[in-house]
């Protein structure tokens, strides 16, 4: 008997509908819902996605900008809830649609690390047990007593990734933010990965690095339009994409802190 | 909604910042919160037992421990309906139960309310010269109170999310709610239609049981306190369901 899925999307779309026009006042809510003429303007991110990931498995996700790849993260993380279909996720996730997402500026490095673990669903006892490790990993030594607000974008990076992948995860979930610190910091990183996909995680990556993913990966999708275009091994969908773009994906910023594009 | 026993730590450090935060800011940091309370009712004895004249004796107490009610009330309800907009980075990110922005809110409400009771208990000595045995009923009308908050905290964050312009209209409506409590006057000052309006606003019932244990010293009978109880426990409910319908829709509009 075969070991479910980690990750099973059946027909799973998702719409965004009111983010595109949204109605700022009750009188003007009102006044549409008298006419009967609630319309909105349907964005579709994402048009019946089927896939499924198992334990193992690094999937990465190639597409333009606008394809639906960020969105397709935020659903598998449960961050979204689908307009239709099923989105099944067994297992701990740690989602890293950002590096630092919650951090507060005026609160010291150490107190973010709780507030980030905690925000991830991390108990404080379970925090305790992990403080040493995370700020030996992160390498800000005494930094972490002083408030973020000093650090570099580096830095902030670090302590991001280092909270944010202290457990094991059975689902790891990377929307570009692999590019982090300095070399020695980001082998650190592939290191801890390594590590992971050893122990049988599953590992969902955004990258515009075609190097990357033809290095890290064991398949790939390329969506286009909110649409799974092709679903295959790297090489593959790398040439597939190559003849219909005229190139391969490529890395596009040199700034890693940055969320990814708003959809 | 169930997740927030799982998040229990995260609702207590958010609770902690807010305080935190709240008393950084200004310069005589929580003292304020003590402190905000006394001046008011100075306020009101001046206006309504001078300008005004109730007929109430021991006037400053009556008026504070509305003010004390009011305040935690109105105050939580708006931060709470900002407490999702002003997370909206992290409701876009993070898988976390959206209620816990609107709980921690109350919970930091409640808080200081705790505080702000040090120097109620002062003027009681002041005033009555005693400590009626009935304040060790207070941590009942507290939760009665946060019961009843949360509630409306939960039933209006997710609406602030969805029109910008509730956050306004909540204001205005707590005014109006405000004059149709009796905080500061006597309800026996009413008569006619203002007076049903009052003794049918649900919040009267749930400040007389936490004015009374305070004031006049004794244990709201019975029969008010079984109302109360019904009042606060259908808005949480109503305020928990509305909140879970459409906790799925937030992080759309944030």
């Amino acid at each position: 008997m075969p070991e479910p899925p980690r990750i099973a999307l059946t027909g799973v779309s998702l719409c965004y509908r009111l983010a595109k026009q949204r109605i700022p006042s009750i009188k003007e809510y009102a006044i549409h819902w008298m006419k009967g003429a609630l319309s909105y303007e349907q964005l579709w991110a994402l048009t019946d996605i089927s896939f499924s990931a198992h334990a193992g498995e690094i999937v990465g996700i190639v597409g333009r900008n606008g394809a639906g790849k960020s969105t397709l993260l935020k659903v598998i993380s449960q961050v979204l809830k689908p307009t239709a279909g099923r989105a099944d996720v067994r297992g701990r996730l740690a989602p890293i649609l950002e590096l630092g997402t919650g951090f507060d500026h005026e609160l010291t490095g150490l107190e973010n690390i709780y507030l980030n673990a905690l925000l991830l669903g991390h108990s404080r006892k379970a925090v305790d047990a992990k403080l040493d490790e995370i700020v030996d990993f992160s390498g800000l030594g005494d930094f972490v007593r002083s408030p973020i607000r000093n650090y570099s974008s580096g830095m902030l990076a670090r302590l991001g990734f280092s909270v944010a992948t202290a457990w094991f995860p059975d689902i790891l979930i990377l929307d570009e933010v692999l590019a982090v610190g300095d070399a020695s910091f980001t082998k650190k990183c592939t290191d801890r990965m390594n590590r992971f996909h050893d122990g049988g995680t599953t590992v969902l990556m955004v990258s515009h690095n075609a190097a990357a993913i033809r290095e890290t990966c064991t398949r790939c999708i390329w969506l286009d339009a909110g649409r799974m275009l092709f679903d295959g091994s790297p090489a593959e969908v790398l040439a597939h994409y190559a003849s219909d773009h005229g190139t391969e994906p490529v890395e596009r910023r040199v700034g890693h802190l940055e969320g990814p594009v708003q959809q | 909604m169930f997740d927030l026993l799982r998040y229990r730590d995260l609702v207590l450090a958010l609770v902690q910042r807010e305080l935190k935060v709240r008393y950084r800011r200004s310069a005589i940091g929580f003292l304020w919160t003590m402190l905000q309370p006394l001046l008011m009712m100075l306020v009101f004895q001046v206006v309504f037992s001078h300008l005004f004249r109730f007929p109430i004796p021991d006037y400053p107490v009556y008026a504070l421990a509305g003010i004390l009610f009011w305040n935690f009330f109105s105050q939580s309800i708006v931060a709470s309906m900002n407490s999702l907009r002003g997370n909206a980075q992290l409701l876009q990110k993070l898988p976390v139960p959206r209620a816990v922005f609107p709980v921690a809110t109350v919970i930091s409400g409640v808080v200081n309310l705790v505080f702000a009771l040090v120097p109620m208990i002062l003027i009681l000595l002041v005033t009555q010269h005693t400590l009626h045995l009935s304040l060790l009923f207070l941590p009942v009308s507290i939760l009665l109170a946060t019961a009843f908050t949360l509630g409306a905290g939960l039933l209006l964050s997710p609406l602030a999310v969805f029109f910008s312009d509730v956050v306004e209209l909540v204001g205005v409506l707590l005014t109006l709610l405000m004059y149709m409590t009796p905080l500061f006057y006597p309800i026996a000052a009413l008569h006619g239609w203002a007076h049903r309006i009052v003794r049918f606003n649900p919040v009267r019932s749930i400040l007389e049981v936490f004015r009374d244990p305070i004031y006049y010293g004794k244990i709201p009978p019975l029969s008010h306190l079984s109302v109360s109880l019904g009042i606060a426990l259908l808005a949480l409910a109503v305020g928990a369901f509305a909140f879970r319908r459409s906790s799925d829709r937030i992080p759309f509009y944030v």
